[in-house]
This record gives C-alpha cells, sequence and structure tokens, in this order.
C-alpha cells in the first residue's frame, strides 16, 4: 500500500522535472496530459488500487487528489510564469520613436478656397446664401445695370479686359447681384464669391483674383446693417476683437459709398510697417445700393432698401496669412501650397 | 492729384491751424483721401538765410572768392570760401550751409582748409540742396525776399511745407483744385473759405476797351464761353514763388503768362487757355464741331486728324485749339507776346474724353473738362488770371468780359426727406438741425425745418442731384463714426442652394491626397495648343481676349490641364518632382461651331472641370516611395465622381482617341443615366508629345472628371448589416492578356448569381513562361446569404457554376 502511495507521491516530482525545461503552453499541456489524462501516469498507478485491500483504498485516493491537485498547480504556476516571462519580453521591445511619421493621405486644399469657405460660412450664419454667377459677362451686367454707363470716368478704375464690344471678363462679382435681383423678389441675402480680372499686375494686384460679394435688400436695410455685417465678419474672421472704420468713397453702384478699413491685423492698430503705421487697412468697397441699380433691377428703391459689399479674399489671406506677394496664389507652386 | 498744403491753408479760415496730419485725416475721413503726404524741405538740415557783408578774392586761387556772411543785423561775420561765379554784391542773401548741416547724398558738413583758408561750411546752389532746378551758381534770394535773417533755407525756397497726394474720386471734378479741396477742409473743420483776389480794378482803371468780340458757341459743347482781352503784356520768368507752388505740385515753370494759367487750374480747378491775340484776326470766336477729316496742328507740334465729336475752338473758320484737349501752334503765347485773349470756359465732359482718350493726349486739363468744370466758376477764373498776368507780366485789362452762357441751368432745389435720411443710414440723430448744419457747411442752401428739406448744392458740385446723394453729403460731414453696427433683421429663412459640385469635388480630392491649385483662367495660344486637340474639338478654338495684357494671358482657357501641365515642369525646376496636384474650375467654351477667329457675341459656356496632374512618387516614411500611376489617376478621378455622384457603378474603358493620353494607358470613364451612357471623364499617362510640349521629365498622368455632367447623389442609405457568416472561394485563370479584368468581372456579373457578394482581383500575373499573350489571374469571390449560414455544398456549387462559366466564356483555362 505504501508504495502506491510513495509512487503516486514521486509522479508530482517527476512532473515538476518534466515541465522545467518546456517553455510552451502547448508542451506544458501535453505533458500535463501525460500524468492526468486517462492513459496518464496517475491512472496507470491506479489500476492498481483494486488489488489494494478495501480498507487502504481511501487513503490511496487521497494521495492520488493531492498528486492531481499537486501536477495542476504545478502547471498553472509554470504557465503563469512562462506568461510573465512573455509579458516582459513582449515589454522589452523597443522602436525609435524619433523616427519620421508615417505621411498620412491628407493633402491640401488651396488657401483661398479655405479662406472663401470660411467667410461664406461667417456670412451664412447672418442668412446669406452662395450665389454665382459667370465669369464672362456681358457689358450690361458688369456695368450698365449698376450705372456704369459706357464712357463714365469710373470705368477707368476697373481697366477692363473686353473680349468683344459687349462681352467682357467681369471685372468684379457684382454682376451676380443685377441676376439676383432680376430673378429674386426681396428680401435678398445673397455673398458671391468668384474668380474677376483686371488689367493690373504688381505685387498688391493680380489680374485675375477672387472677390466676395454680399448684397442685402430688404425694407428697412440701413447703413448701420452695413456696418455691424462688416464688423462681425472681420471679429470672426481674424478671430480677434478688431475695429472697422468705414470711410466716404465713390462706387456708381452705392450712395452713400465707402471704403471699408479694419485695425491692421499685424500691429492691432499701433501701426506697422503693413499698415504704413496708419494703424488701419483697407480691405474693401462698401455701401448702399443705388436707387438706379434697383431701377435697372425693376426693385423699387422707395419700398426696398439694400447694401452691398465687396472685398479681395487673397487681400483678406494675405492679411491672416502674412501672404507677402499675390502671385504665389496662382503658380501652383507646391512649395507655397502644401503650407497651408 | 498733388495739393500744397501753405497754398490750401491760404483758402481756408479756421480758428485753430491744424497741423498737416490733422488736415490729411480730416480730409480723408471726409471722403477726399490722402493717399500721402511729402514734407518738401525733408531734404537737409542746418542750411540758413544769410546776408553778404562782404567779399574779396582768395588769395591762393582766382575762382575761389572768401565770402562774409552774417545770420543776424549787425552780428558777427563768418569769412566762407566759395567757388560760385555768382557770388552776389553785399547786401543781397544766400543760403549758408553751416557746420553740422546734414545735405542730401549722406553729407554732414564740417570746417575745412580751401586751398590754406579754412571755410565753415558752404553757400549751397540748388542742387547741393536737392532740389531740381540745376543752377551754375549759388542761390541768391530775390532783392525783395523778406525772409528773417538766419531762418531755415526751407522758408526762403518755399519748401518748409508738405504736399498732399489726393486720391480724387471719380464723381468730385471739384475737388481737382486747391480750393475744392479747401472747401472740404473748411467743411470738416467747421472753417470759412477764402476766396482768391480777383479783384481787376487796378489793371483796368483808365485801360482802352477790348476790341469787338463776337463769340459763336455750340452750346452741346460748351455750356459757358469766356474771353477777355489783356493789352502791354511782358513774357518773363516768374517769380520764385510761382515757381516754387507749380513745381511742388508736379508743373515746369515755362513763362509768366503760362505759369498763371497753370497756377490757376490749379488753384481753382478750372483750366485756362491764354492765346496771342495778334494771331487772331476775324473777330469772331466759335466753338463748333471738327468737320470730318479736319487737320490741326497742337502745340507739341504734332499735325492730327479729328473727328465730328471733336470740339474745336476757332478763329473765325481757323481751328486755334481743341478745346480743353490742347491749344494750338499757331496761337500760343511766344516771348514776343503782348497781347492775350484769356479763355475761360467750361465743355462738354463726354466730348472731351473721348478725343483725349482717341488722341491719347491726357492732361491736367482734359482730365478736368473731363470729369465737369462748374460754368458759374469761369468769369471768377477769368478775373483772377487776369489779376496774376497783369501783376506778374504788367500790361492792362481790357473790359468786357465777353461771355456767352448758352448751359446756365437754374439751381434746383433736391426734396430731402428727414425720416428717410434716418432710415438709409440707422442714425437717429440726424435731425433736420444736424442735416442744415452739415450741408451748409458744404456751401449747401437749406430751406425747411422737416419733415422735408429744400436743399441747393453749389453750382460746383454737379454730382448731387438726388435726395440720396444728399443723403450721403449729410453723413459724410457727419462722419461714418457716428454710425452705430446693427445688424439686419431676418424675416424670411435663407434660400437653399444648390450642392456646390466644384466644393465638393475640392474636398474629396483634397482629403484623397491631392494639393489644390488655382490658375488663371486666360493663358497663351500655345499653352492652350499643347494638348495637340484636333481643330474639330471645341476645346482647341478657345475664346481670344480683344486687349490682353501680354501674350501669356491671350486666351481662355478651354481645359484645365495645359496649367497643370506647365506646373509639373515649374515644381521640377525647383527640385520637387514629386507632384499631386488637382484644379477644380470654369473652362471656357464658344458656343456653337467654327467661329473660332471671330469675336464673342455672347456668353461662353463654362462648365466646371476637376482635372488633376501627377508626376514623381507619392511620399513615403522613409527613402523612395512608390512612384504615381496611372490607377492613382484612376482612383482620384473615381473618388470626385464618387464624392458627387455617390456609389453608383462606373465603367472604365480603354481608349485611345484622347490626343494628350498615351494611346495605351488611358482610360474613358463613363456613366448609366436614363438609358444612356454618358462620358463624365479620362484618366491616363500624359501622351508624351504633351510632356514634350510642356517640358516635363518622366511620366505623368492626368484626370479630369466633368463635374456638371454628374447626377447627384441623395444622402446614403444604409444597408443591413449581414447576420450571418460569409465564405470566399478563389479562381485561378489562365487566359490571353487581352482579355481586360473588366471583361472577367462582366462574365462574373452576367452569371447573376444571388449568393455572390463580392468580387476582388487579387494578383493579375504576366510571365512568358505562361506562355506567349497569356496572364494569369487570381480572383476571389464572396458568397453570403442574407437568410442562413451556407453550407459548403451550396458554395461549392455556385462557385463552380461561375468557373465554368468564365472558362466556357472568356474562354480561360482553370489553374
Amino acid at each position: 500500500m505504501s508504495d502506491l502511495i510513495t509512487n503516486l507521491e514521486k509522479l508530482g516530482e517527476e512532473f515538476r522535472a518534466v515541465i522545467a525545461p518546456l517553455g510552451d503552453e502547448q508542451a506544458i499541456r501535453a505533458a500535463q496530459a501525460q500524468f492526468l489524462g486517462k492513459k496518464g501516469k496517475v491512472s496507470e498507478l491506479m489500476k492498481e488500487l483494486g488489488k489494494l485491500p478495501p480498507a487502504e483504498r481511501p487513503a490511496v485516493g487521497v494521495a492520488a487528489n493531492k498528486v492531481k491537485a499537486a501536477i495542476e498547480q504545478l502547471t498553472s504556476a509554470r504557465l503563469g510564469e512562462l506568461a510573465d516571462i512573455a509579458a516582459q519580453a513582449d515589454l522589452a521591445r523597443v522602436a525609435d520613436v524619433t523616427l519620421p511619421a508615417r505621411p498620412l493621405g491628407g493633402g491640401h486644399l488651396h488657401l483661398l478656397t479655405q479662406v472663401r469657405l470660411e467667410a461664406v460660412q461667417i456670412f451664412a450664419e447672418l442668412g446669406f446664401v452662395v450665389a454665382q454667377g459667370p465669369q464672362i459677362e456681358t457689358d450690361w451686367n458688369t456695368f450698365e445695370a449698376l450705372a456704369i454707363p459706357k464712357e463714365h470716368p469710373a470705368r477707368d478704375m476697373q481697366d477692363t479686359f473686353y473680349l468683344s464690344n459687349e462681352i467682357v471678363l467681369r471685372t468684379h462679382t457684382s454682376p451676380v447681384q443685377v441676376r439676383t435681383m432680376l430673378t429674386q423678389a426681396p428680401p435678398i441675402r445673397i455673398v458671391a464669391p468668384g474668380q474677376v480680372y483686371r488689367r493690373d499686375d504688381d505685387p498688391t494686384h493680380s489680374p485675375m483674383f477672387t472677390q466676395l460679394e454680399g448684397l442685402a435688400v430688404d425694407t428697412d436695410i440701413s447703413f448701420s446693417d452695413l456696418k455691424g455685417t462688416l464688423l462681425h465678419f472681420v471679429k470672426r474672421f481674424f478671430q480677434r476683437d478688431l475695429g472697422i472704420r468705414l470711410r466716404p468713397s465713390y462706387f456708381p453702384f452705392v450712395e452713400p459709398g465707402a471704403e471699408v478699413d479694419m485695425q491692421c491685423s499685424f500691429c492691432g492698430g499701433s501701426g506697422c510697417r503693413i499698415c504704413k503705421q496708419t494703424g488701419w487697412v483697407e480691405i474693401g468697397g462698401a455701401g448702399m445700393v443705388d436707387p438706379e441699380v434697383f431701377a435697372h433691377c425693376r426693385i423699387d428703391s422707395e419700398r426696398y432698401t439694400g447694401f452691398a459689399f465687396g472685398m479681395g479674399l487673397e487681400r483678406m489671406a494675405m492679411l491672416r496669412h502674412n501672404v507677402n506677394d499675390i502671385k504665389f496664389y496662382y503658380e501652383g507652386d507646391v512649395r507655397f501650397l502644401e503650407q497651408f | 492729384m498733388k495739393v500744397l498744403w501753405s497754398w490750401l491753408l491760404e483758402l481756408c479760415d479756421l480758428d485753430r491751424q491744424p497741423t498737416v496730419e490733422e488736415g490729411a485725416r480730416a480730409l480723408t475721413r471726409g471722403g477726399i483721401e490722402i493717399e500721402g503726404t511729402t514734407d518738401l524741405g525733408a531734404g537737409f538740415t542746418g542750411v540758413v538765410v544769410a546776408e553778404v557783408v562782404a567779399k574779396r578774392p582768395h588769395p591762393q586761387a582766382d575762382k575761389l572768392t572768401l565770402v562774409d556772411v552774417i545770420v543776424e543785423k549787425d552780428g558777427t561775420a563768418t569769412q566762407v570760401v566759395c567757388g560760385a561765379p555768382n557770388v552776389p554784391a553785399p547786401g543781397r542773401k544766400v543760403l549758408w550751409a553751416r557746420p553740422g548741416a546734414k545735405l542730401p547724398g549722406n553729407i554732414t558738413l564740417g570746417e575745412k582748409p580751401v586751398k590754406g583758408i579754412v571755410s565753415p561750411g558752404m553757400l549751397c546752389a540748388e542742387d547741393e540742396l536737392g532740389l531740381p532746378e540745376d543752377h551754375a551758381g549759388i542761390v541768391v534770394l530775390d532783392q525783395d525776399d523778406r525772409t528773417a535773417l538766419g531762418s531755415p533755407a526751407q522758408l526762403a525756397l518755399g519748401i518748409a511745407d508738405h504736399v498732399l497726394e489726393v486720391n480724387a474720386p471719380a464723381n468730385r471734378g471739384d475737388v481737382l483744385g486747391h480750393l475744392g479741396v479747401a472747401r472740404e477742409l473748411c467743411a470738416m473743420l467747421r472753417g470759412t473759405l477764402v476766396w482768391p483776389d480777383a479783384d481787376l480794378a487796378p489793371y483796368s482803371r483808365g485801360a482802352a476797351p477790348a476790341p469787338a468780340l463776337e463769340l459763336a458757341i455750340d452750346a452741346a459743347l460748351s455750356p459757358r464761353y469766356t474771353a477777355r482781352f489783356l493789352e502791354g503784356v511782358k513774357v518773363g520768368p516768374s517769380p520764385a514763388r510761382i515757381r516754387q507752388r507749380l513745381r511742388a505740385v508736379g508743373v515746369r515753370s515755362i513763362s509768366n503768362l503760362v505759369d498763371v494759367t497753370n497756377y490757376v487750374l490749379f488753384e481753382l480747378g478750372t483750366p485756362l487757355h491764354a492765346f496771342d491775340a495778334a494771331t487772331l484776326s476775324s473777330g469772331v470766336i466759335g466753338v463748333s464741331a471738327a468737320r470730318v477729316g479736319e487737320m490741326f496742328t497742337t502745340l507739341d507740334h504734332v499735325a492730327r486728324t479729328l473727328v465730328p465729336g471733336d470740339a474745336v475752338i476757332r478763329d473765325g473758320a481757323k481751328a486755334i485749339a481743341l478745346a480743353g484737349v490742347m491749344g494750338g501752334l499757331d496761337s500760343e503765347v511766344t516771348a514776343a507776346t503782348t497781347r492775350v485773349l484769356l479763355e475761360s470756359a467750361s465743355f462738354q465732359p463726354l466730348a472731351i474724353r473721348r478725343t483725349a482718350k482717341r488722341l491719347d493726349l491726357p492732361s491736367e486739363a482734359s482730365l478736368r473738362f473731363g470729369r465737369g468744370v462748374d460754368p458759374e466758376l469761369a468769369a471768377f477764373a477769368s478775373a483772377r488770371a487776369a489779376r496774376l498776368m497783369c501783376q506778374l507780366a504788367g500790361g492792362t485789362v481790357a473790359e468786357p468780359l465777353y461771355d456767352a452762357y448758352p448751359g446756365r441751368k437754374a439751381p434746383a432745389a433736391i426734396d430731402v426727406r428727414l425720416a428717410r435720411v434716418q432710415s438709409l443710414t440707422g442714425v437717429a440723430a440726424l435731425d433736420a438741425a444736424a442735416c442744415t448744419d452739415a450741408l451748409e457747411r458744404l456751401g449747401f442752401a437749406v430751406t425747411g425745418q422737416g419733415p422735408h428739406l429744400a436743399v441747393t448744392p453749389p453750382s460746383s458740385r454737379s454730382d448731387v442731384t438726388r435726395e440720396v446723394d444728399v443723403i450721403e453729403e449729410v453723413l459724410r460731414v457727419a462722419g461714418y463714426e457716428q454710425v452705430a453696427s446693427t445688424l439686419p433683421a431676418l424675416r424670411k429663412a435663407p434660400g437653399v442652394p444648390e450642392l456646390d459640385r466644384a466644393d465638393v469635388a475640392r474636398r474629396a480630392l483634397a482629403n484623397a491626397g491631392g494639393t489644390e491649385a488655382i490658375t488663371y483662367g486666360f493663358q497663351s495660344a500655345e499653352r492652350c495648343g499643347v494638348l495637340g486637340l484636333a481643330g474639330a474639338d471645341r476645346r482647341s478654338q478657345p475664346i481670344a481676349l480683344r486687349n490682353p495684357m501680354s501674350a501669356g494671358q491671350a486666351v481662355m482657357r478651354t481645359s484645365l490641364l495645359p496649367n497643370l501641365g506647365a506646373a509639373i515642369t515649374r515644381n521640377q525646376s525647383f527640385g520637387r518632382p514629386d507632384v499631386c496636384l488637382f484644379e477644380v474650375g470654369s473652362v471656357f467654351l464658344r458656343r456653337g461651331e467654327g467661329v473660332a477667329e471671330q469675336p464673342l457675341h455672347e456668353l461662353a459656356d463654362e462648365p466646371v472641370w476637376a482635372a488633376g496632374v501627377l508626376a514623381g512618387q507619392r511620399r513615403a516614411q522613409l527613402g523612395a516611395g512608390t512612384p504615381w500611376d496611372v490607377f492613382d489617376a484612376k482612383a482620384f478621378a473615381l473618388e470626385a465622381i464618387r464624392a458627387i455622384a455617390g456609389d453608383l457603378t462606373v465603367q472604365a474603358t480603354a481608349t485611345a482617341a484622347v490626343a494628350y493620353l498615351h494611346p495605351g494607358i488611358a482610360g474613358e470613364l463613363s456613366i448609366a443615366l436614363d438609358h444612356r451612357r454618358i462620358v463624365v471623364g479620362w484618366f491616363g499617362e500624359l501622351h508624351p508629345a504633351v510632356r514634350q510640349r510642356l517640358g516635363i521629365t518622366g511620366p505623368a498622368f492626368a484626370y479630369e472628371v466633368d463635374l456638371g455632367a454628374l447626377p447627384v447623389a441623395g444622402p446614403a442609405q444604409m444597408r443591413a448589416i449581414p447576420k450571418f457568416p460569409g465564405t470566399e472561394r478563389d479562381i485561378s485563370l489562365l487566359l490571353a492578356d487581352s482579355i481586360p479584368a473588366a471583361t472577367v468581372h462582366a462574365v462574373i456579373a452576367a452569371v447573376a448569381e444571388p449568393l455572390v457578394t463580392g468580387v476582388r482581383l487579387l494578383e493579375d500575373y504576366r510571365d512568358p513562361k505562361l506562355g506567349a499573350g497569356m496572364k494569369s489571374m487570381l480572383w476571389s469571390i464572396a458568397y453570403r446569404s442574407a437568410e442562413r449560414t451556407l453550407t459548403e455544398a451550396e458554395v461549392e456549387k455556385a462557385h463552380e457554376a461561375i468557373v465554368a462559366r468564365l472558362v466556357e466564356n472568356l474562354p480561360a483555362q482553370r489553374r
């Protein structure tokens, strides 16, 4: 009897020796099966149980259970050890995190597109909807309807590219005002962004540039509404509490007309090179829609009033992003385009 | 226009003299923009007015003089060495640059020996002070100069002064003279306008009456024409004060008579013309239209052919001047002139503008007449000029003033409603008193207390004719800063705008890795031609500009690709060969056909396209990246389509018909729409010939999508998430390499096996070992049922049916 118990107890030690060199879970499980499986060593020994007198059997059973438990405990301890080793090895891995990041797929919207989308969004919050029109326009839509008849001195202000006597490259997006007023009844609230063309070429003027024009027509639109709308735009666009000022100026299609200045975004109004020490930079023109324009567009100027404004998006981008030459916008130079 | 500060102040009576900065600010605030101010005397310092008290020759040099000067009455004399030939006699004043004086060219004077005698500083010539008149000798002030000894030289030279650059609005001809600007300054600063002296009594008293003169004026060309005779004038140089003022506003001094006409032009804004009366013979001065083909020689010695729109001044039938534009050679005043006929008139602005523009003769006179000169000012201007001529050139004024005024207009009052003033401006403070105050400051006459005011503008303000014009005047005098900031009330929901396909495409292409370019809408004819399109293609017939600025901007673009292709070359030349650019924008196509050389008489088609180019490599984390290829171009094109049209089936077919794409590496993209197949774009490798024309190094790829041709997808609709597992089966085929993948795909689709949920090509393998003209393809087909887990047998059956169809129809061998 004692032999059997002794043999059972030896199996525990034997198992410990068997699994000591084993490094992976599968081998350890296989080894365990050799001891605890149906045909395992413990079962083999237990076959001899029947040969023992019944009185001795319980003690052997206890010993067998004990060795089974010991083997299971050894197994899980060993597996735990291995898991610890594996976890430590896992944690021992290193990467040089100073290597460059892998480039993502994204590209770049043009700075002018970004600025345009943002400007349109700001005006959309005030209820302005985008309207568009062709770049090749009639002389009538571009000039006549805007109270700039042929040979008016103001035509010199906007040197025009002509395609024929009656067809031009639009010099401003104001023809979109005309098209809108001819097809929609007030109230009207639009912004018209788009490319325009003037015969002008130097570091601050490009023969093609992008204008954003706004128009609001209703029964009680006032000059103060114009001022408030532009002030809101400037603050939102520059994300700063910059002031604006309107200066009397002449555009044939607005009366009263104004030049719009804002506090210089570089110095905040204290004076610098960009604003020529004045603290102010010009951003566009604006005013109340001239009754003659309303007449051309078949809107009753006694019943309705309106404001209109226009600004160059290149200039807005220049002021906000410190772009120092307008030509960069149009050259397709990736060294510029990929900066934004 | 240039305005001299001292001249301007002379015409204003102000409580307190403003600084030039204050004046400039006030004018700008009122809408007369001062673009800049220049300090005329800023060029030098430390030069003073000194009196010569003695002079003697230098003992060591013939050409040098030792001059004793004083800078205060009875002060101690200082000896200065001077090399000029014109050292004046004692008693006359000169300009002495004392030691420490700073002169133009970064010169600082000290005490230095000249031929053995120390000279403290020097006596100055004009050129040494940076003044444009280069006289041979030192500056000697006029005998009667009253500048105090020791004063800065700037005072004596009339350059202790500033020039203001006025940007006159196009509708404000009245501020093209100092008087008009002074009127604005007085309005802004609450001053009173001071009219210059035009009293002729001292010069006409006792003078013989003028010879008889008849004026024959075409009222359509000249609303008012005045003429007067001056007798016994003597032509000579103008005094320094006149010369200095003219120089400051940018006019060269010619002679006293001509200078006076220019002086009054800048003072009052009214151009005048002086004829030599001895050259006139008929006793009739007329203004009439030119005859067809009439020739006339202007005083610049150019013989010009006139047209009937030109206004001509005539002595009888003979042309003597091009009205308002330029005088005639035969009748101009010369050194010998003693009798003058002085013209002061107003001409029809449009006629003057046309003539000046046609003959390319812009002048100070035509600029002003072209904007409109106040006819009411004509007689005053004539008197002012006559007075100055008599002062400067002697002579007398022969009365009367001959004055034809066929265009006289009675001043008309404008009805202004106070309620309108307030509602349009949004400024409630603009009541009757405030409006009246503002308008009267500008010289407007106002009657009434409200609610209506009757407002009569001064004759100089022909631009003010309507209530709204008056409102602007009120507001600009009151100050635009009076206006509060409000927002317009939103009473109606904003309209719902159409989807902006262009912006959808831009965002999609940028998200996919493209960099957006924006290029000019015009280009050179040569660049337009780089695509090598056939003559019948609309895109080969660009719309030409009639007045381009350069050959590089001669025609409107008909495709986005030439500018993008040129951008590849440009980036390559800057060492940036990896390019993935796109542009979304309009191209410009003629409506109708076969009109390439005709000017455009109707609007153009402006379809919006998305196009892109790829060259070099995709950026990698380290080292060389993957070269861009035709399938990247295809991917970008499909992405633009998908962004707008959603997940519709886009068919790609090989095409050799696109002139600017490689005939073997180009695809056409089409969609089925309303039972029709519509081509929506192309992609491929740029044709080697196009690459060569553009100067591109290495292969480049391109795509373009006609955004307007695409249907707009509605919101994406959710598809059910599968509840049961699917399974995949692969099939390896050996087939002819001429069979495109799309054909294999089509065969699988044609089986219409309902269990198939996806087909993927895993491998496209070409190897000579496979046999000539053969390739191997490995396809994976996914099977799934929405109702149950499929059994092996079901999948096997479906798959084998498809394989059988492929083997038979392509044909292909199963590998």
